[in-house]
């Protein structure tokens, strides 16, 4: 088992730059998620720390030593790869002892190992099987088996449940994350799916464009978003965000609609300051009938025509016109309405995130 | 390391470019100089004299080269265009075919395997004017009552020759057309349908644009082999009679070999390679083209 | 009205299904013909092949001419078994040779990122344009000098360098077929690129790469126009050239050539078979996703 920890790293094709000099420490036994959208950088980190993309600048520390030179299969790491990557030519039990084999062990070792990862796994019975003979959620065990198998100092998965179906992946999630609890191994696990980062993970690592936005763990970067984008990115549905400009106690919004400035802000900003105001769904609801109803300390409440609404069975998704745009607030205890119905609603501004609109990040002390 | 890294492909590519160079480029470095001097196999000697462009100025105003020329260019034309239809038609009835089409295919490749020399005899037997096939078959038929000269008469000679051209390559475009249509997904030509389009519509608007990127894979092939109808003619006709069926290419084997004068061939030849050379570019391109055409749908 | 739209639109649907069928059948016949007849001529009598008003019924078959043509020198004094010998020799040889330069070519293309591919490619590719006979007439000088007309040797350079440009273009499109993830998961399990190369993506490409290989070996076994010039004796003429041989006789024996047209094909369309699966797929793939 080992930290994994990144020096300045970076990675440059030709004159374009895709990864700027990130830093990040993985704790021995640590799961960490990296998080962003498409082309953040996320995968091509996980590549550079798995050997097969060269690094361009800084360095990639595996339990405390150096790896940038070293080719992957000297680094003592497994991965999942998104394709699952299993050799279609060898059955189940080939593919997971493949590792096992090239490293020259015995049989008897080989086929030891690998029936406890397939007990671990539940993958017994399809041993002599081939991948194409699999189902989906069978070839993501499979791939995971064969990285078991190896016992690696770390494990890295990349996008390893964005090729199932939403059933599917939820239930490999729980296994993941089960695994992990048996293994007790060093991950690093990349996705663009911030659910998936926010249920496996101990630590996630926010990225976008190549830079990292936030560290910190799910509960901190939920509630104590460092960035606009990561207040954007991180929940679902995602949070409120509205432009405003501070005016003596106030944020004005550009139609005209006024909040007063929340509490905990009043020593952060000035008049005329330009602001991002965030608030998420959960702390916008019509009167009464909110998540935290009763508990409220800084309650704010506007009558706001509906447009439509979205119900869930447990609670009601309720999209009424802020400002000139849709606000999306969460129900509870459902009550009908209809669009254009005027509904009085609560914003629990204790609750609300500001970020400066100019550099994006957070106002909070 | 990265060194190594930039130099892996071109390790791997070194022997193809050592074999080349020893056996197309440097030969071809060496032809393209012998076009400048009057080079004759039987007189060593005139290697290294040096005529600069005569023998080019002698082929472009030499008429007989000239036709030989023009004759490849429509036999090309004719046969490239004949075979593109005929195997799309070939390849829209086979897909259409319920049942045995894996047998079916495999018959459609039958003529890619002959050889260009097969080719060329098999259709020497069957249009002979006294024993062949095509005769005997209209004359049993009542169609006519004389032994039709096919291979002696001009035209029909250049049609005979374009029918064992046409017989052997059509199924190099059929075979790729076929795995276009069998590529395509369904969903586009049912929306077609269901939209209003008559199947003409549909293959116009739908179905045809899909398969061009196979067809110009079938047109790149063909273009890189597009000489392969020196051997039929070879065989066939021989150029003759008189001349009348001449192609470039027998046209350079004969200057070269049977008159000797190597020099003057090998000028020709460029002209020749220069021909390969534009239909092929021109057939590369317009593949590239459409392929990031459909690129973008898939 | 309802009822006559529907059976007139059935009515029209089996013309057109007949019409289908007759088209698909004379389609075929053209295609088989050719070689129908040739069979079939290589085992009639001379006395049938040239009989006016034509036999079409064969009244006696028999395998004469192909005895006649394989006892020692056959028939008109053409060594058909000198030939085909020669024929296997060198369409093997350079078969095996273009395969194993075309593989390491083809990886590169597949595999690899460097500058101006898609013009090296096409470079590449263009070699292969130049017709056998012009350049042909360079050859014929230059082995004539070092010495290598008319040998097997010769031959099969020439052949070497003329499959090397389509084999890498087929190889390239079947190492493409093979997942990039997968070599990459070989390295992660502790293989080398060697290793990765041979256990995983050469496996995967196998079948590819053989058909690759036959198509190869038919170019070689069906090449005429080199082969008619870089080579003079039985030290090295091949079948195509063989073939001519008989042409070239004044008095032409065409049930001979017929049996040695099916001699030559024989090997060629069972190679067919086994190739036709591949071949296609490996083409296209390129094509698609370049």
């Amino acid at each position: 088992m080992a930290t994994v920890s990144l020096k300045k790293l970076t990675k440059r094709y030709g004159p374009l730059e895709i990864v700027h000099g990130i830093d990040l420490e993985v704790a021995d036994r640590e799961f960490i998620a990296l998080v962003g959208p498409s082309g953040c950088g996320k995968s091509t980190t996980l590549r550079m720390i798995a050997g097969l993309e060269e690094i361009s600048g800084g360095a990639v520390e595996i339990g405390g030593k150096v790896v940038n030179d070293l080719p992957p299969r000297s680094r003592n790491i497994s991965m999942v790869f998104q394709s699952y990557a299993l050799y279609p030519h060898m059955t189940v039990r080939e593919n997971m002892g493949f590792s096992l084999k090239i490293a020259g062990r015995s049989q008897d070792e080989i086929a030891k190992r690998v029936d406890e990862a397939a007990a671990i796994l539940d993958l017994n019975h399809l041993l002599e099987r081939r991948p194409s003979q699999l189902s989906g959620g069978q070839r993501q065990r499979v791939a995971m088996g064969r990285a078991i198998v190896r016992d690696p100092d770390v494990f890295l998965f990349d996008e390893p449940l964005s090729n199932l179906d939403a059933k599917l992946r939820t239930q490999m999630r729980t296994e993941i994350k089960k695994l992990h609890a048996k293994v007790k191994s060093t991950v690093v696990y990349v996705t663009h799916d911030q659910v998936e980062a926010m249920t496996l993970s101990d630590r996630i690592v926010i990225m976008r464009d190549g830079y990292i936005e936030q560290v910190g763990t799910p509960d901190e970067v939920f509630k104590r978003p460092a960035t606009r984008f990561v207040a954007g990115f991180i929940g679902s549905p995602p949070m409120n965000l509205r432009e405003a400009i501070v005016t003596d106690g106030k944020l004005a919004f550009p139609n005209g609609t006024k909040l007063p400035l929340p509490r905990q802000f009043r020593d952060r900003v000035a008049a005329g300051d330009k602001v991002v105001f965030g608030l998420r769904p959960d702390d916008a609801y019509p009167t009464g009938h909110g998540l935290h109803s009763g508990e409220e300390t800084d309650v704010h409440a506007l009558e706001l025509p509906v447009t439509v609404t979205e119900p869930l069975g447990n609670e009601t998704l309720v999209f009424a016109d802020f400002d000139g745009a849709d606000l999306v607030a969460r129900m509870l205890n459902p009550r009908p309405l209809k669009s254009g119905d005027k509904v009085n609603m609560s914003f629990d501004l204790s609750q609300a995130h500001l970020f400066s609109a100019e550099t994006g990040r957070t106002l909070r002390a | 390391m990265k060194n190594w890294k930039l130099s892996a492909p071109f390790l791997l590519l070194l022997p193809s470019f050592i074999v080349l160079a020893a056996v197309v480029i440097v030969p071809l470095l060496l032809s393209f100089y012998s076009s400048f001097t009057p080079f004759r196999l039987t007189k060593p000697e005139s290697f290294f004299v040096f005529i600069g462009l005569r023998n080019y100025i002698n082929i472009l105003s030499d008429w007989n080269f000239w036709v030989a020329f023009g004759r490849t260019v429509l036999l090309l034309t004719i046969a490239l265009n004949l075979e593109m239809l005929l195997g799309l038609g070939l390849a829209l009835l086979v897909e259409k075919a319920s049942r045995g089409q894996r047998i079916l295919r495999t018959i459609m490749m039958f003529p890619m395997m002959f050889s260009p020399i097969l080719v060329g005899f098999q259709f020497k037997f069957m249009f002979n004017d006294n024993i062949g096939l095509v005769n005997n078959a209209l004359q049993a038929l009542g169609i006519t009552n004389n032994a039709i000269p096919w291979l002696i008469d001009g035209t029909l000679a250049f049609i005979a020759i374009l029918t064992a051209e046409i017989w052997s390559s059509t199924s190099v475009f059929a075979i790729l057309i076929l795995a276009g249509l069998l590529a395509m997904p369904r969903e586009p030509v049912e929306a077609a349908r269901v939209d209003g389009c008559t199947p003409w519509q549909t293959f116009r608007y739908v179905t045809w644009p899909f398969l061009m990127p196979f067809a110009y894979i079938a047109m790149t092939i063909r273009s890189l082999d597009v000489a392969r109808a020196y051997d039929i003619v070879k065989i066939m006709t021989d150029g003759g009679p008189a001349g009348r069926t001449e192609l470039i290419w027998t046209l350079v084997a004969r200057t070269g070999y049977s008159d000797a004068r190597m020099g003057v061939a090998n000028a020709m030849a460029y002209f020749s390679i220069l021909l390969s050379i534009l239909f092929t570019v021109y057939f590369f391109r317009k593949l590239a083209a459409a392929r990031t055409q459909i690129g973008a749908e898939w | 009205m309802q009822m006559d739209a529907n059976a007139s639109a059935r009515t029209k649907k089996r013309l057109l299904s007949i019409a289908h069928k007759v088209a698909l059948f004379l389609a075929m016949l053209i295609i088989c013909l050719p070689g129908i007849w040739i069979v079939l001529a290589s085992l009639r009598p001379t006395v049938e092949i040239m009989a006016k008003p034509p036999v079409w019924i064969p009244q006696e078959l028999s395998l004469n001419a192909y005895v006649s043509m394989f006892s020692g020198v056959g028939k008109g004094g053409i060594p058909v078994l000198d030939y085909f010998r020669n024929s296997l020799i060198i369409s093997i040889t350079s078969t095996v040779i273009a395969i194993i330069i075309g593989m390491a070519g083809g990886y590169a293309f597949a595999r690899f990122r460097f500058k101006a591919k898609s013009g090296l490619f096409l470079g590449l590719m263009l070699t292969r344009t130049v017709p056998g006979i012009a350049l042909s007439l360079p050859l014929f000088f230059v082995f004539a000098r070092v010495g290598i007309i008319d040998t097997h040797f010769g031959l099969i350079l020439a052949y070497v360098a003329l499959n090397i440009p389509f084999t890498i273009w087929l190889i390239d499109g079947f190492f493409r077929q093979v997942p990039k993830d997968l070599a990459e998961a070989a390295q992660i399990d502790g293989c080398t690129r060697w290793q990765a190369f041979w256990q995983v993506e050469f496996p995967l490409a196998g079948p590819g790469i053989a058909s690759a290989g036959i198509f190869a070996f038919l170019t070689s076994w069906n090449e005429f126009a080199l082969a008619s010039q870089l080579t003079r004796s039985i030290n090295s003429k091949t079948l195509p050239v063989g073939l001519l041989d008989y042409t070239a006789e004044f008095t032409i024996d065409w049930r001979g050539m017929c049996a040695l047209a099916v001699v030559m094909i024989i090997p060629a369309l069972t190679l067919t078979f086994i190739v036709q699966k591949h071949l296609v797929g490996g083409l296209t793939s390129g094509a698609v996703k370049g």
